[in-house]
Parts: C-alpha cells; structure tokens; sequence
C-alpha cells in the first residue's frame, strides 16, 4: 500500500519483510548454528554429528508419517492434511510393545507385529474420523491423540518399562560400516518413502490430490481413498517409528509425545522453507528433523536449561508458520 | 429457534428429522444420566448433582472464551496456558507483592489479556492460522511456566484473603460461589454473543469472513478482541482454581483443553445451523461434568479414567460433527 503511495521511495520496511519473510526460518537456524558453533566447539566434532543423526531417528520417521498426511490433503494448515496423532499413536504402540515385551515375556517379534497393527489402527481412526465423519484433520487428530495418549496411560500404568531386548539394544547400539544401525534404518525407510511416493503411479495420484483435490476429482480419482490411505500409512509410520522411540529410551517412558509433537510439527514446515516451491516435501521433513535434533544436541551441550526447550522451539514453530503465511501473501 | 428451523425450504420431512439428529445428544445424555442414577444411587442425590455444576463451573468459564473464538472461525489451543497465567499471576500478586484481593484478581486478568494480545498479534497482524499461532503459544506458555517454576513445582499461599479464597468456596444466599460466576459469565456472553449487534458481527465473521469485511465490519479489530476477551475469560478460570486450591499449579491449565473444545461442539451440534453458541456450550459442559462425576463415582483408577474420557471425548465430537452433517 505504502509502495503504491511513494513509488519513488528508496527504503521501504514492508517490501524489505516481504523479501526476507520466505528465508526468514532458514536464516533464524543459520544464525542459532552458529551461536552454538562458537560458544560450544564440541558441537562441530564427528561424534556429536553421530549423536545428532541417532537422536533424529523417531522424530524423522514420524515427520515421513506427516509428510505424506500433507502431501495428500493440501498443505492448507486449516482444511489440509495434517496429523497431530503420529507421535501419540507411536507412543502408544511403544507403550504396548514395551509391556509384551517386559511385563507379559513375549517375544520381540510378535510384540512388533502388535505394536505396528495398534498403530495402524490408530491410522484408521483418524481416516474414520476424517474422510467419513467429515471433521477437520486438525480437529480430529488433535482430538484422536487425546485419546491414544489415555490408552497409553492404562496399558502402562504411567510408570516407565525398560526393554532390554537385544534387537532393541541392536538397534540403539549396533554399527555397520561405522554407520549406526539406526540411521541406515532410517535412510532406508525415508528411501522407501520417496520411492513410493515419487516413483510410483499411485504416488503421484496421491500428490495429486493434495494440489488440487476438485482437478483430481474430476480426472477420476477419489480423493477419498487417498486420504484415508495417507492416514494409515502415517499410522504405518508411527508403528515403525515406536521401535525407534523404544530404541532411543531404552523402553517406554511417559510425556514423550508432547515433545515429539512438537519437533514433528517443526521439523514437517520447517522442510517446506527448503523446497523451491515452498511445499512439504519428503526430503525437507527428514532435512528438517536432522536440523531440529541439531538443536537440540546443541542446546544440551552448551547448557542450556531443559524447561527453555520449549520456549525455544515453540518459537521457532511460530517463526516458521509466520514466515510461510507472509511469504503467502505476496504471491496472491 | 423452532421458527428459524420449521421454515427451513428443504421440504416438510427433513425438519423433522434435523430436529431429531439435532436433540438425539440430549438423548444420550439423557441415556447417560439414568446409566450413572441406576449404577449408583449416591449419583441422583441433590448433594452429588450440585457437586457436578459446581464442579462444571470452571470448565464451564473457559468453554465460554472458547466458544467466541470458534464463532470467530478460530480455534484457541493456548485457553489452558490463559487458565495457569490468570493463576499465576493473581497468587504471585497475593505472595510477592501482598496485592489486595481485587488487585490480585486484576493482575490474573492482565496475565490471560497477555496470552490474549499475543494470539492476536500472531493471527491478525503475522496471519498465522489460528491452530498454529495458538498451538506455538501453547507450547511457549508451558515452557514459561517451567521456567518460571524452575521444572513445575507448584506455588502455593495459605494465607489467602478470605475474600479470594471466597471466589470458590465461598457462597452467595446459600449457592456456591463458583456456579454463581458460572452463571454470571454465561449471562454476559448470552447477551454479548447471542443477544447483540456485537455478536451477530462475530458470527458474521465466523460465517463470512469475506462477507463480513465487505459489510464493513473490521474484522481485525472484532478477532483481536475476541482472542483477548477469550484469554481473560480463561484467566477468571484461573483465578477460581487458584482460590480453590490456594496454590497455582503450573500446567493445570491442559486439562481444560480438549474438554472446552469438546464442549462447544457439542453445543454446535445441537444448534438448527451447526454454529457454536453459548446455551450448547453450557449444555456440552454439563453433559462432560455429568460424564467426569459418573466415572469418579464409578471409583475406576486414574489412568482408566482419563483413558475413557479421552474416548468419550472423541465420541462426543464424532456424534457432534456427523450430526451436522446429516442435517446439510
């Protein structure tokens, strides 16, 4: 407005935000990882990079699990995709595999099986919930998490299970070729992911759908199905992820799907700010939870207090979101 | 209402049917009531049925503000960190600075306008969606409060002026303070969101945002009010929980959350256009109130509890949002 006003004016603030909004998430993490290269030089060492990669395991399958809900239900935050419940619905399957496992003495395999099969179910709530009761993603996976979280808190009593199941030791500790089993794992299941969703027919329907829902409905697709099918592979996702949760804590713990929520969120939008063309993608969701898991390594070693974290990234979250929705605004 | 449905053009069978999807909630709770009377007799008791609108009251203040930011078109994730910082403030007032109870009460009000101004800030001038803006203050308002209380421990003040203390226990002609605010607050927004210009312009923009703008109504001035009013409305929450338990507890807000958004979608269902109003509101927090003392009499353990209200919870919105849809 100001600019239409003053045409000929050399400097002006709006132009100059509206500029810097879209790389504004970008330059606040370029700027934290260099506070914390310099007041923390252990930060920069192999082995620290090691721990950042293993740390990230759960929050990048997870944030896969939200890139795809994403992709196939439009990136609009309000009637889009998304899934709140990923990291509740991993927790829970983590909750059930750890009391098998440890209170119940099943065998590890078995108790997988069940815990994956728990956490697609979760998936099928959400597509009931979504595609036909018709309630908002946001609304009913917000809701749905509520309720896993609930389910968590009977099968375990909220008290800590430790596993001390060699795979799930294996899968904490082992090394291949110097590289953690964990994070092969990892490359391997985001590789997946992209295979499936890039490089096949059903993929790029689905991809489709999430562009624009009333063109793929009219080229014969039901955008339907491939919501509900996106739920449950996030479901699918948050099975294959509460292995890793197991993994990473030794066993099950309570309140960890809070943070998860969070650095999933985080990790999922900040991925966007990566893409040209500024859309959730596969590739910026895993980039995206490295970088989150970053932080929080780096927070750790410069000492700084746990209770910030939140303060921290919930900022980064809205820092994020801000920058999408004014860089938004000048495309219109 | 009858009026507004009856004259609906879809034909002279489809109000009849709208109006049975849109009281078959009373039915269930309704079903619910009798369930819990004939599971224990203690239920059905005048004691124990003042015990649920008392026990209501706080849901029911902070299902109010949550009401006017959902017939905004919003949403507002941050009502619990409202609820704490209401609390925090007033008791921090009380302890630290030996504010007198109304001071305290309006240092608990500035605290939630806080949380208000920023979830305004975010939606109005940055155009975060609300989910999100309200999802980060959410979790920025936790971590304050971490901080605050260096990991979560509690603040408590035993000696409390009895006025405040009074703000829960305390009772007016023989009723209970805390359904004497309920009713007031619900009074207000009646009137200030069914009854008046005022609110048929947040419903406008609820409806409409585009509509509304071009009608002339500033839309950025009505949702910035209306995510600040929500807030402080929370805080009064807030300083009803402080006064009852004499303390503030960080993060006790979260537990209102999902039941005040459950609350009113309830209402909404139950309403002849699906809009979120204030009598459903009320009418979903009593069903939840009724729901929360029928388990508790029920004597499950906590975590059963929380799991099955979890569940209702979900049921709840399942029935509020597929009778809506019914009825389109």
């Amino acid at each position: 407005m100001t600019s239409l006003a003053s045409p000929r004016q050399s400097f002006d603030i709006g132009r100059l935000a509206r500029a810097v909004a879209p790389s504004l998430p970008l330059i606040v993490f370029l700027a934290m990882f260099v506070y914390l290269g310099i007041a923390s030089p252990s930060f920069l060492e192999p082995s620290t990079f090691a721990l950042i990669l293993k740390q990230s395991i759960p929050t990048t399958i997870v944030s896969l699990g939200l890139a795809t809900v994403v992709m196939a239900g439009g990136d609009d935050v309000v009637s889009g995709g998304i899934d709140l419940s990923i990291p509740a619905a991993a927790v829970l399957a983590a909750a059930v595999v750890a009391d098998l496992v440890t209170n119940h003495a099943w065998f590890i395999g078995p108790a997988l099986l069940i815990g994956l099969l728990t956490a697609v179910a979760c998936g099928l709530v959400n597509a009931f919930l979504v595609v036909l009761v018709g309630m908002t993603p946001l609304l009913a996976t917000f809701a749905s998490a509520t309720a896993f979280v609930g389910i968590g808190k009977v099968v375990t009593a909220s008290r800590r299970i430790n596993v001390t199941d060699p795979l799930v030791v294996w899968l904490r500790d082992g090394v291949i070729a110097g590289v953690p089993v964990g994070v092969i794992a990892a490359c391997v299941i985001s590789a997946v992911f992209y295979f499936v969703l890039h490089r096949t027919r059903w993929g790029l329907n689905l991809q489709a759908v999430g562009g624009n829902r009333d063109a793929a409905e009219i080229s014969g697709l039901s955008p339907a199905k491939f919501i509900a099918t996106a739920f449950v592979i996030a479901g699918l996702a948050a099975g294959i992820g509460s292995i890793f949760v197991l993994a990473r804590g030794s066993g099950w713990a309570p309140g960890t799907e809070e943070n998860m929520m969070m650095e999933m969120v985080l990790a999922t939008f900040l991925g966007a700010a990566f893409s040209p063309r500024r859309i959730v993608t596969l590739w910026g969701a895993v980039l995206g939870a490295v970088l989150v898991s970053a932080l929080s390594v780096g927070f750790g070693s410069v000492g700084i207090d746990i209770f910030w974290t939140g303060c921290i990234k919930g900022g980064l979250i809205l820092v994020v979101v801000a920058s999408s929705a004014l860089s938004r605004k000048v495309n219109i | 209402m009858n009026a507004a449905a009856s004259s609906s053009p879809t034909g002279s069978t489809a109000p009849v049917l709208g109006n049975l999807a849109r009281h078959s909630f009373l039915l269930v709770m309704l079903a619910c009531f009798l369930f819990f009377a004939v599971y224990n007799g203690a239920f059905l008791s005048l004691g124990n049925l003042t015990n649920i609108l008392e026990g209501s009251a706080i849901l029911l203040v902070v299902a109010l503000g949550m009401t006017l930011v959902v017939a905004l078109g919003g949403i507002d994730l941050s009502v619990g960190v409202a609820l704490d910082f209401g609390a925090a403030f007033a008791i921090v007032a009380m302890k630290d600075y030996d504010a007198s109870w109304y001071v305290a009460i309006l240092c608990g009000l500035a605290g939630g306008a806080i949380v208000g101004l920023l979830n305004a800030i975010l939606v109005v001038r940055l155009s975060v969606s609300p989910f999100l803006a309200t999802l980060g203050v959410f979790f920025i308002g936790g971590s304050v409060q971490r901080i605050f209380t260096n990991g979560g421990g509690p603040i408590s003040f035993r000696r409390l002026p009895t006025e405040y203390y009074n703000l829960a226990v305390g009772n007016l002609f023989g009723i209970p303070m805390k359904i004497v605010i309920g009713v007031v607050v619900l009074a207000a927004f009646y009137v200030l969101l069914e009854r008046s210009v005022f609110g048929k312009r947040f419903h406008a923009i609820g409806m409409q945002p585009s509509a509304a703008r071009i009608a002339g109504i500033n839309v950025k001035t009505y949702t910035s009010f209306g995510f600040i009013v929500a807030s402080m409305t929370c805080a009064i929450g807030g300083i009803m929980v402080s006064a009852n338990l004499r303390m503030f507890t960080p993060l006790a807000g979260n537990a209102y959350l999902m039941q005040s958004i459950a609350a009113v979608f309830i209402g909404a269902s139950m309403h002849p256009r699906g809009r979120p109003n204030v009598l459903g509101t009320a009418v979903g927090v009593v069903f939840l109130g009724m729901i929360a003392n029928g388990l508790n009499l029920m004597g499950l353990d906590f975590n059963a509890k929380d799991a099955l209200s979890g569940i209702i919870l979900v049921v709840a919105l399942v029935f509020a949002i597929a009778q809506r849809r019914l009825k389109v």
